[in-house]
Order: C-alpha cells, then sequence, then structure tokens
C-alpha cells in the first residue's frame, strides 16, 4: 500500500542536506550586498562620513510630491551651504503616517532631530513631553515676532512653545464669476451676510426635474458644521480652561440654519454632490455644476491646473449678520524638535532658517502655499513669480488671516469631536430637535471634560 | 421531446456547463469594473479625472502616464528592494509554516492543545497596541532601518499560517503516516516526502497570500525603514498623495504596474490548483 | 512491550516540540514581550511618552461602566462581525465551486475574481465611494434597472455598515483561493461513485463536497472572525477620518487607534484591546468546542 517509502529512504540524506547549504549560501550572498540587511549602514557611517564630521540633523517631512520635494530640498541645500558644522538630511515620510512613526521613534528613545506636524495638537504634544520645551532657544533668540499671532499662540502649553508655525491655511469663498453674469448677479460683489448667501444661491439655483443642473450653493460642502459655528461665534467649543460651549443660542440658531439648507435641496441632491466632493476626484465646482464653494486658498491651484477656463472670484467667509465678523477657520503645520533628540541645538538653527523671511518666501511662491512668517506671506502675494491671479487669491488669504481662528486641541477633551459629531448628524437626519442634540452634546463633552481634569 | 433531452445526463451537463459560464461571464463584469476604472483613471489627464461628472473612458489616452510615473522615484529600486524582502519572506513562510504545522497537526505531544491556543490567541490582540512595544525591540536588537524587522519574524512562524496548513494536514490520513513510521521513516521525512506534496495546493496559497502579504505591505517598512534607498513600492507609491491632493493618475498607474507581478504569480501558480493532489487515490496505489 | 511504548511516545513528543521550535522561539523572542508588556501597561496610565502609572483597574472600569462610545463600537464591530462573516464564507464556497468546474478560460476567470482581494487601500475605497453614490453612483443605477430605489449608502447610518459588508463581499478572492486548494483533496472517485448512484449536482455538493472542505470552513470561520473584529482602515478612509452619520462607522479598532495616537490615552487603547481578546477568545473556543461536531478530518477517520 505505501510502498513508497522504501523509494525515498534511499535518496535521504546527501542531496537534501547539499541543496539546503547551497542555497544557504546563495542567500547569504545577496543579503550581504544589500543594503537593507546592513545594521547601522544608513545613519551612523553613509552620511556621517559625507559630513566630514559634522552634525547631522535627520529632518523628516511628508513632502514628497512632485511639487512640494524639490522646494523643501532646495531650501535644504540653501541652507546646508551656509552651515560650516550642520548637515540636514531630509526623509519623505509618507503623510498621516509619519506622526504613527515619530511617536514610535521617541517611544525608543532614537528620534529624528525635526518633524514636521500637525499645529492644532501641539500643546497637546507638549504635555505628553513628545515634543521639546522650545523657551529655551526663544530666550536667545526670540522669533515670535515673525509669525501670525493667532499660530504663535497655539504652540504654547503653560506658557512655552513646543513647535515653530511653518505654514497655515484658512477658509475662503470662491464663486463662479460666470454664473453670477448669467444670472444678473454683479460678479464684482460676493455675497457678505448669511442672508445673501441664501438670496444668491437661489438665483444660481438650475432645476431640471428632481436633480440640479446647478446647485447654488451648499453649506456643507468643503467644510463643517464646526465652521459655521465658529464663524457665528468666534470661539471655540472648548477653551483653554476647559469651559464647554456647545449648547448656545447661537450655535442653536446656526444649526437651524443649517437645516434649512438641506431641506431646501433635500436628501438626495446633497448626498450625491456631497460623495462626488468627498471621493476627492471630479469636483462640480470646476464644471460650473456649483455656484459657489468654501475651501482653502491652495484649492485655487486645482482650479488653476485642472479648469482653466472657469472664471471665478474669492471672498471672505460671509457673516452671519453685519458686524458679526466674517470668522473663518484654519490650521497649519509646525516644525518641532522631538523629546530625544540627539542634536536639539543644530535642529533649532535648522528651524529657524525653515522660518525665516527667505526660506518662508521661497516656499511660499513655488509650492503656492500659505506660510506663517507674515512678511513672507505678504512678500509672496506680491511676488514676481506669481500670475495676476495667483496674486489676487493669494492677497485675499494673507488678508484673510486676521479673521482666521484656529482650534487648539483642548487638553482636557482632545476628542470632544466624536461626541459632538454623532449629535449633529441626528439633527440633520431629522432624529433630533437641535435644541436636544446641542443639550445631550455640551453634557457628554462637560463629563469628558470632568473626567480628564 | 422535450423532456427527454433535459432527462439525458449528457445534455443536461452541457446546459449546466453553459449556465456556469454565463454567470461567470456576468459576475466578472461586475468584478472587473474597479480595475477598468483604475486603468482608465491611469490614463486620463489631471483635469479630466477631476471634471464633473466623471468619464468612462479617458477622452484622451495618456500612455506616457505611466512612464512618467515610473520616473517619479526611483521604482527600479524600489522593486529591487521590495522583492528582495517578499522573496525572503515567501521562503519563510512557506517552509517553516509547514514545518511547524506538521508537528501541531500529525505529531502527539504534551501541551500540544495549550500550544496551539495560544498560536490562535497571537492573532485575537490589534496590532497597534504591541506596535510601539515592538518597535522598541527591535530598536533594541539593533534592527531599526534594516529588513531584519519585516524579514526575520517570517522564518519564526505566524499564526495565520500555521492554523491554515494544519487544517490541510489534518486531512491526510493518519494511517498513511502510522505506516510510514512502522517503516522506519522518521517524521522529518514523512513531513518531506508525504506533507509536502499532498499539501501543494495549500502550500500555492500560503505562497500567494504571503507574496501579497510582503508585497503589499506597507506599515512594516514605513515603521522599521528610514533611509529612502532602502524603500518599497509601497512606501514609493506614496509620493503621489500629497496632504491636500492626489495625483490619481499618477497613482492609479503605478498602483497597477505594481500589481501586475501579483497577477502574473497568481496566473502562474494556478497550475497546484488544476492539476488537484488526490489523498485518497494515492493511498490506493 | 509496555516500557517501549512508552519511550516511543516520549521520543515522539521530543520530535513534536522540535517541529514547533521556530515558532515558539519567534513567540518568546517577537511577540510574548510585547503582548505581556501591553497587558501590564493596561492597568497603567501609560501615555508612550512621559507617564506609566500604575492605576488598578480604572481603565477597565471606565470603558465598561462609563464610556458610551466603547459600546457604540463594540455594537458597530459585532454587527459588521455578524453579517460578513458568514455572507463572506458562502460567497467564496459559491465561487470556488464554480471555478472548480471544468469552464472554458478557467484560468482567466480565478484571476479577474481573485483581483479585488489584492486591490485594497485607499483609492479602492475611495471608488467604493463613487459606486455607492446614491445620486449617480453605478450600485443605484444597477438597482433602478429592477425598479429598486437604492438606499443612501454612506450617508444613512442604517446603510453604512451594510456598504461596508458589500465591499468586503466584493473582495471574497482570498476565501475562495482557500477553498480552491482545498477543493483539489476532494478525490474524483467520489463524484463518479455518485453520478452512478445518480446523485443530483446538489446531493453531491452537500454530502461530499462541503464535508470535505469543513476543515477549511472552520479555518475560514474562525480567521474571519478574528479579522472581522479588527476592521479599521477602510471606515478610516470611507468616512474621512471621522465615525460615519451618527458614529455607526466608528469601530473598535478604529476608536482604539483614536485613543492610542491621537489622543495618547495608550493604557486606556491596551486596555480596550485586551477586552477585546476576551471576546474574540471565547468566540473561538466555543468554535474549537463545536468543531467535532461538523468538522469532518479525514485524518480522524476510524473506519
Amino acid at each position: 500500500m505505501y510502498f513508497y517509502f522504501s523509494i525515498i529512504q534511499e535518496e535521504e540524506n546527501g542531496l537534501i542536506k547539499k541543496r539546503i547549504l547551497l542555497s544557504l549560501v546563495a542567500v547569504m550572498l545577496i543579503l550581504s550586498g544589500c543594503a537593507g540587511f546592513q545594521v547601522g549602514g544608513d545613519k551612523a557611517k553613509t552620511v556621517e562620513a559625507e559630513a566630514e564630521g559634522k552634525v547631522v540633523v535627520d529632518f523628516w517631512s511628508f513632502w514628497g510630491s512632485e511639487i512640494r520635494r524639490p522646494v523643501i530640498d532646495k531650501i535644504i541645500e540653501d541652507f546646508n551651504k551656509s552651515q560650516d558644522d550642520i548637515v540636514v538630511k531630509h526623509t519623505f515620510i509618507p503623510w498621516g503616517d509619519i506622526w504613527t512613526k515619530e511617536l514610535a521613534a521617541i517611544a525608543a528613545g532614537d528620534p529624528p532631530d525635526v518633524v514636521i506636524n500637525d499645529i492644532n495638537a501641539t500643546a497637546l504634544r507638549g504635555e505628553k513631553k513628545q515634543a521639546m520645551n522650545l523657551s529655551e532657544f526663544l530666550e536667545k533668540d526670540d522669533i515670535s515676532e515673525r509669525f501670525y499671532p493667532e499660530l504663535w499662540d497655539a504652540t504654547l502649553y503653560e506658557g512655552d512653545s513646543y513647535g515653530i508655525p511653518f505654514n497655515t491655511d484658512t477658509r475662503i469663498l470662491y464663486y463662479n464669476k460666470a454664473a453670477f453674469k448669467e444670472v444678473g448677479l454683479d460678479p464684482e460683489k460676493p455675497p457678505t451676510t448669511w442672508t445673501e448667501l441664501e438670496k444668491y444661491a437661489a438665483k444660481l439655483d438650475k432645476k431640471n426635474g428632481n436633480t440640479y443642473d446647478r446647485l447654488g450653493f451648499y453649506p456643507l460642502f468643503g467644510i463643517n458644521y464646526d465652521v459655521w459655528m465658529l464663524n457665528a461665534s468666534g470661539k471655540n467649543f472648548v477653551d483653554v480652561e476647559g469651559n464647554v460651549e456647545v449648547d448656545t443660542d447661537v450655535n442653536q440658531e446656526t444649526l437651524n440654519w443649517l437645516l434649512k439648507w438641506k431641506e431646501r435641496y433635500g436628501d438626495n441632491v446633497v448626498n450625491s454632490y456631497k460623495s462626488q466632493i468627498d471621493s476627492q476626484q471630479s469636483n462640480p465646482f470646476f464644471t460650473g455644476k456649483l455656484g459657489m464653494f468654501i475651501n482653502t486658498p491652495t484649492f485655487y491651484t486645482q482650479i488653476r491646473d485642472y479648469a482653466p477656463e472657469l472664471d471665478f472670484g474669492v471672498a471672505m467667509l460671509p457673516e452671519r449678520e453685519p458686524g458679526n465678523g466674517h470668522t473663518s477657520w484654519g490650521g497649519g503645520f509646525v516644525a518641532e524638535i522631538p523629546e530625544g533628540s540627539s542634536h536639539p541645538e543644530e535642529a533649532w538653527e535648522f528651524i529657524k532658517y525653515l522660518t525665516d523671511k527667505e526660506a518662508q518666501e521661497y516656499w511660499a511662491v513655488k509650492n503656492y502655499d500659505n506660510v506663517a512668517n507674515v512678511e513672507a506671506a505678504e512678500a509672496a502675494a506680491k511676488s514676481s513669480e506669481m500670475s495676476e491671479k495667483d496674486q489676487v487669491v493669494y492677497q485675499m488669504a494673507v488678508d484673510n488671516m486676521e479673521h482666521t481662528l484656529l482650534t487648539p486641541t483642548p487638553l482636557d477633551a482632545p476628542d470632544f469631536p466624536t461626541l459632538i459629531n454623532p449629535e449633529i448628524d441626528n439633527v440633520m437626519l431629522g432624529n433630533k430637535t437641535p435644541e436636544q442634540a446641542l443639550k445631550d452634546a455640551q453634557a457628554a463633552v462637560e463629563q469628558l471634560v470632568e473626567e480628564n481634569k | 421531446m422535450r423532456e427527454s433531452y433535459f432527462n439525458s445526463m449528457a445534455n443536461r451537463k452541457k446546459v449546466l456547463k453553459i449556465v456556469n459560464f454565463l454567470l461567470l461571464c456576468v459576475g466578472s463584469l461586475l468584478f472587473l469594473s474597479p480595475l477598468w476604472w483604475m486603468i482608465s483613471t491611469s490614463l486620463k489627464t489631471m483635469q479630466e479625472v477631476m471634471s464633473f461628472p466623471p468619464t468612462f473612458f479617458p477622452k484622451d489616452w495618456k500612455w506616457e502616464n505611466f512612464a512618467k510615473t515610473w520616473e517619479a522615484a526611483p521604482f527600479d529600486l524600489y522593486t529591487v528592494n521590495t522583492l528582495t524582502i517578499t522573496v525572503l519572506v515567501v521562503i519563510g513562510q512557506v517552509f517553516v509554516n509547514s514545518f511547524v504545522a506538521y508537528g501541531f497537526a500529525k505529531i502527539p505531544f504534551r501541551g500540544r492543545n495549550v500550544l496551539f491556543t495560544i498560536v490562535l490567541s497571537t492573532m485575537m490582540i490589534p496590532g497597534f497596541v504591541t506596535l510601539i512595544p515592538q518597535y522598541v525591540l527591535f530598536s533594541k536588537l539593533g534592527w531599526i532601518n534594516t529588513y531584519f524587522p519585516l524579514v526575520v519574524p517570517a522564518f519564526f512562524g505566524s499564526a495565520f499560517n500555521i492554523f491554515l496548513l494544519r487544517q490541510f494536514y489534518m486531512t491526510i490520513p493518519n494511517e498513511m503516516i502510522e505506516a510510514a513510521r512502522m517503516e522506519g521513516a522518521s517524521h522529518f521525512l514523512i513531513w518531506r516526502k508525504i506533507g509536502i506534496p499532498l499539501t501543494k495546493p495549500a502550500l500555492a496559497t500560503v505562497a500567494i497570500f504571503s507574496f501579497n502579504g510582503a508585497w503589499n505591505d506597507f506599515l512594516g517598512p514605513l515603521l522599521y525603514v528610514n533611509n529612502e534607498n532602502i524603500y518599497t513600492l509601497q512606501l514609493g507609491l506614496q509620493v503621489f498623495k500629497g496632504e491636500m491632493n492626489t495625483q490619481w493618475n499618477y497613482l492609479m498607474a503605478g498602483s497597477l504596474l505594481v500589481l501586475l507581478p501579483v497577477i502574473i504569480l497568481f496566473f502562474f501558480f494556478q497550475k497546484y490548483f488544476i492539476e488537484g493532489i488526490n489523498l485518497q487515490s494515492g493511498g490506493k496505489s | 512491550m509496555k516500557k517501549k511504548k512508552f519511550n516511543y511516545k516520549r521520543q515522539e513528543g521530543l520530535v513534536g516540540y522540535i517541529f514547533i521550535l521556530p515558532w515558539i522561539f519567534g513567540f518568546l523572542v517577537f511577540t510574548a514581550g510585547p503582548l505581556l508588556f501591553s497587558l501590564v501597561a493596561s492597568f497603567t496610565n501609560y501615555n508612550i511618552t512621559s507617564q506609566m502609572d500604575f492605576i488598578g483597574t480604572n481603565n477597565y472600569e471606565k470603558l465598561l461602566f462609563n464610556d458610551q462610545l466603547f459600546w457604540t463600537s463594540l455594537y458597530n464591530t459585532l454587527y459588521y462581525v455578524a453579517f460578513s462573516v458568514p455572507l463572506t464564507t458562502i460567497g467564496a464556497i459559491f465561487l470556488s465551486v464554480l471555478l472548480n468546474q471544468d469552464v472554458p478560460g478557467l484560468r482567466f476567470f480565478r484571476t479577474i475574481y481573485y483581483l479585488p482581494a489584492v486591490l485594497s487601500g485607499v483609492g479602492v475605497y475611495l471608488l467604493w465611494m463613487q459606486l455607492l453614490d446614491p445620486g449617480t453612483g453605478f450600485i443605484n443605477m444597477f438597482l433602478g434597472w429592477f425598479g429598486i430605489d437604492g438606499p443612501n449608502w454612506l450617508f444613512d447610518p442604517e446603510w453604512t455598515k451594510p456598504s461596508l459588508i458589500l465591499m468586503k463581499l466584493w473582495s471574497v478572492g482570498g476565501g475562495m483561493l482557500l477553498y480552491l486548494a482545498s477543493l483539489q483533496g476532494v478525490p474524483k472517485s467520489l463524484y463518479e461513485a455518485a453520478e452512478i448512484d445518480g446523485a443530483s449536482k446538489w446531493q453531491q455538493f452537500c454530502y461530499i463536497t462541503l464535508p470535505m472542505i469543513t476543515p477549511v470552513i472552520f479555518f475560514d470561520v474562525v480567521t474571519s472572525l478574528i479579522g472581522g473584529f479588527q476592521i479599521f482602515q477602510e471606515a478610516y478612509v470611507m468616512t474621512n477620518g471621522g465615525g460615519g452619520p451618527v458614529n455607526s462607522l466608528l469601530f473598535y479598532n478604529y476608536y482604539m487607534w483614536n485613543k492610542a495616537f491621537k489622543v495618547f490615552d495608550m493604557g486606556y487603547a491596551m486596555a480596550m484591546s485586551w477586552i477585546l481578546f476576551i471576546i474574540i477568545f471565547i468566540l473561538t473556543m466555543i468554535n474549537l468546542k463545536l468543531a467535532p461536531r461538523w468538522v469532518h478530518y479525514e485524518g480522524e477517520s476510524k473506519r
């Protein structure tokens, strides 16, 4: 029955062993030639040899695209040339995951020296001792005056800064000028109040049976309810002291206003447009199917590149009522020194250079990005390297900074949005009244603050 | 007349075959639609990708997108890097897991059930709570910025594959093993001469799974590699994704190119799912 | 005689340990330490970088008695597992049986059906967002041809999880591969005999195919159950990093990830992971205990 075992035994031993040995040798040969298997091959040897006794500053960013990469590499090159003792080595780490990696490296005690990170969570990272306290360096050279105060304040934890602002953004209104003309609106007069916004949107609407050939405006494309509440109240939901202001009259009014839009267009229309916008691909504003749209100033580069024919204008966010203020929302990134960096002094030198006017202006112009350095931003708006339209939008962004608020992560309730979001969803789905939802959200966030205090 | 047509065995089989074929055709259209979307995106200009409503066929077939994609980062180098890791992982996964699984399935020893339960348990803890301590461990070993953390564990068994192969070994009749033992064959010999041949389809499955796993691994290289010279394809593809906008056409072209070896490998390995290894007839001969 | 048998067994046991030695070594060196660490840290306020003080069972108490989102995420995950595991299992078996017949272009078909299992990542999830677009998306268009008014999918909290399950069903290729491998072990002679006895295709499937592939079904169910509880990335991408409408896509691992890497409450996340471990462990043990009733191992048959 099992006749083959006798055959097996004959060719045992010798052959197999030889084969295994041979393949092992082959594998070893391959591995020894591959950089991926040389322990400490990169950091310790190659670079330092290149640097000839210079200090190597390990710099991590997520700027790897064909637009960003050459710009940051040029800035680093210039910096390296200007230095006798410091060499910056830039590594691209993919967006989003870069911070997981940074955290692991900090935990292992071997972090890089400079990392680009989210500005809104800077204080949180300071509190957790992930980022280094920079006050010692700032005492020597105080560079805080370089930046928009709103940005600078976001980097502070207990009065000390834990990251230096690099770039920023804000939210502005884009409107289709051609469509304005078509329906008899003045293309040089964008809406300035919520009421005007509604009126203009109604004029721009072009209905076709159950669907729309053109939607005038919908407030929750491109931004969320929280920006509208910020726009209306000029305040974050949770302030630095941990005071919760979710259930307020202004927020209630805002929510009712948002609900009105939803009821006007109906679920089907809104959801269909929203899934297109959320998929980050086809955008109805490009093709004139959406009359007005709120987004960051850098959204302009997409229009410029993907819809060059579009005739559009930019404006501040409308205000709730005249005199209430055109408050907008922004964010950005800081350059920070992770706790445990082996060359903080040299890292600081690099950060200073990175956030100084020259590098910032270069970055702003070449990337078309909003920078944190005020002087650089204002100079960029007038840069001869920019086209006229480039300048118009950039100037708008610069002007908008004075209306722009950041929403730093509150230390006592860092994940509070997870508690408010479902309540607002319930309102928009018609499951809850705005009064009830805001009351519940207020209670939930208060509880969270209480627990974390 | 009609009744008899259907009653005839041969005809019924033929009808069944046609129905089967048609079913598969319709289904493959559904399954292929995303691939088509990838292909069509990869051939469009960014301007067309962003147009609304989306177009089904590219207006202007931009074949040069593929060349541009390949030039956007040192993808030749990344291919070699990824291949090195992948080949080693596959070798480790196939042989070591087959070996270990044989032990769990066919050799009785004290504590086998408890140990096997531990094997299963290691799959139940989400990876990212052990991510930090594991990183610290590899850092202490001096393995950061090398391929060791990506390759070495593959040579010490993975729970998923051990379990999978064990299930296949369990279907080999014990009598077969016992008879071989009676004739004086060692377990090592039995594993090599009966175990491996009889579980070929399963080993092919493990090979395909571990190839895909290593080839498409993102988090592993991301965490453990700091030097762009030893980056992998999946890390390279990330250059098309920015914090604000993504170059979809290049990203899709790159993804397709990276997908190609996976498809080829699968096509090639299919012979192990067609020939079939027949336990029963093997035993009877 | 008795003594000899004893020796034989002992030696056999030793060989067994040698066989599993690679795994034991790997487990002790690479896995056990981090696991133990996460267990210990789950009783602390560990935040990765600056603190790790013992706080008893505080994390566990807070999770179980004072964290509504914990229960939301657990419910969402259980819902997903309860539907996705049986559906993908059945789908994979069905597909593998279809693809194990003698059909023209078999290799092509197999490749096509396997493809989605390898296609993953952000691009695919965003594609599904387009397919599931309630207005112009392909799926509702398709349903429309049959006069069905498709749901709002990712916008309706009732339909968000079914959307994800649908997406998962599309990538059953991996499971299909497992069953294909398993089907190769089913002896053709059994079918031939059954055909002579006049058994229909369906009967052949129920009485020959199904029992013969139960070891792999068992494997598939256990591992998809474990895998299903880990669902994370799909939801993360498709909700733009939120929890979906009314937190309906706030899955367990997603919530845990937020706690660990957004809020840096790693101790809390580790406690969550151990609660999840207990849940999965119990479910797997039930599976293991029930297995002898339906899993048919050829190797154990005592004829």
